[in-house]
């Protein structure tokens, strides 16, 4: 996809002009990935749309502030949507609908896994994901992709919170490892 | 890394190893409220902190293929061109005779707000030609307001100086002229959107900006001034000067 990186890469020098049709671009090519990112976050479409909405606000603003030597476009516009999500997430309590969460062990089972596939970061990132325990897989997927806290965490994998966390910390360092 | 950054007081982990764990738990996203926003303050002015934030981010992006796709509503994009497009104005109805004057504290717009601002404009790459910043009757700082390369207008709220954001009185609109001295007619150069994001463009093709030009935002009937001439009270003014020395 390096040409789709390009093309955005030169849109975001166009909206730190202050380009408009530059960022509507933008938002033609990435807000069905950006927006799906907000909804499995919050599972919530109101919300989830309030953050894209917010999102690209925040990238018409700061995109004189973007800096393709330091991180690809696409990384810079998904840091700008995460962030902006796991406000609103923070602010209503993540009262988390739990029915909407995958069930069992669904969020990391080998299908769900597939879309890592699409990519060689992806792939080397599924690598490293399999070099963890199964619980392991999952805190880091659900925190992530699903957006639950410390806490939820804990309760999905059925163990204390200070447990849930201390493995949260020890997958990460394990897996910074495994993609080293 | 970090050795000339200021201690910035907070009770966040400093050995390396524990800030690395918190860094990677704040990209995770699983930290509680309040520590993820003491995070996100230490990052304002902690260079160490800000590269392992950066790159846990970089690390674990590859994780947001796991995301289904989904199509926004088709409302969102128009709720943010609302936020960030100046209308045109309506088109002049009736010639009406020009009774409003230029206020002179146009000209008194505070030096100390300049130069602070100025500051921060300069030390980007991309600093403009052409800048003043908008001031109100009583002298207070509302809206940077800076020329770029291409000649596009750049209207920052400062909302620290302002204190709210900048909208219309209920059913009123907030319009935008310009006037190049010697003239004797401002120009319209735009209805600044309902409620207008941080910034607002107005694109070249519609103000030919040059040094001494006055820029000032009155309060309009909703739409826009009727009669093509600014009718409303003055809310910001200020005038446009060279902004540095050019390189």
């Amino acid at each position: 996809m390096f040409a789709t990186d390009t093309d955005l890469k030169d849109l975001l020098g166009k909206v730190a002009r202050g380009d408009q049709a530059a960022l509507r671009a933008i938002y033609v090519r990435q807000s069905t990935r950006l927006y799906g990112i907000a909804m499995t976050l919050l599972r919530d479409r109101t919300l989830a749309s309030d953050v894209l909405q917010a999102a690209f606000l925040k990238i018409w603003e700061r995109a004189h502030l973007f800096d393709p030597e330091r991180t690809s476009a696409e990384t810079w516009l998904l840091g700008i949507v995460r962030h902006v999500a796991l406000e609103a997430a923070r602010q209503r309590g993540r009262e988390a609908q739990a029915d909407d969460l995958p069930a069992g062990d669904t969020a990391t089972d080998q299908r769900a896994m597939e879309a890592l596939l699409t990519s060689a970061a992806g792939r080397k990132m599924l690598e490293g994901l399999d070099r963890l325990d199964g619980r392991a897989r999952e805190a880091v997927v659900l925190g992530y992709v699903h957006g639950l806290s410390h806490g939820e965490l804990a309760a999905r994998l059925n163990v204390a919170q200070a447990t849930g966390r201390s493995l949260v910390r020890r997958t990460l360092l394990a897996l910074r490892e495994g993609l080293a | 890394m970090s050795g000339s950054i200021p201690v910035i007081p907070t009770d966040l982990p400093a050995d390396p190893a524990s800030r690395e764990a918190m860094a990677g738990e704040y990209v995770l996203g699983t930290l509680d409220a309040r520590t993820a926003a003491r995070v996100a303050a230490v990052l304002l002015g902690d260079h160490g902190w800000r590269e392992a934030v950066a790159a846990w981010e970089e690390r674990l992006a590859p994780l947001a293929a796991l995301a289904r796709t989904e199509a926004p509503p088709a409302n969102v994009w128009d709720r943010i061109e609302e936020r960030i497009a100046p209308a045109e104005a309506p088109r002049l109805k009736r010639e009406r005779r020009w009774t409003w004057v230029w206020r002179l504290w146009a000209l008194a717009a505070s030096l100390g707000v300049m130069a602070v601002i100025g500051y921060l404009v300069l030390s980007r790459d991309d600093a403009p030609r052409l800048m003043t910043v908008l001031v109100s009757d009583r002298n207070s700082p509302g809206v940077l307001a800076e020329v770029d390369r291409r000649g596009n207008l750049r209207l920052t709220l400062v909302p620290a100086a302002l204190g709210r954001q900048l909208q219309a009185p209920s059913g009123k609109s907030l319009q935008v002229w310009t006037l190049v001295q010697g003239q004797q007619a401002p120009a319209n150069a735009g209805v600044l959107p309902y409620e207008p994001g941080k910034l607002v463009v107005i694109p070249a093709s519609r103000v030919s900006a040059v040094a001494g030009m006055l820029i000032q935002i009155t309060v309009e009937p909703d739409g826009g001034s009727p009669t093509g001439r600014p009718t409303g009270p003055v809310l910001l003014i200020g005038r446009l000067t060279m902004a540095a020395p050019q390189s």
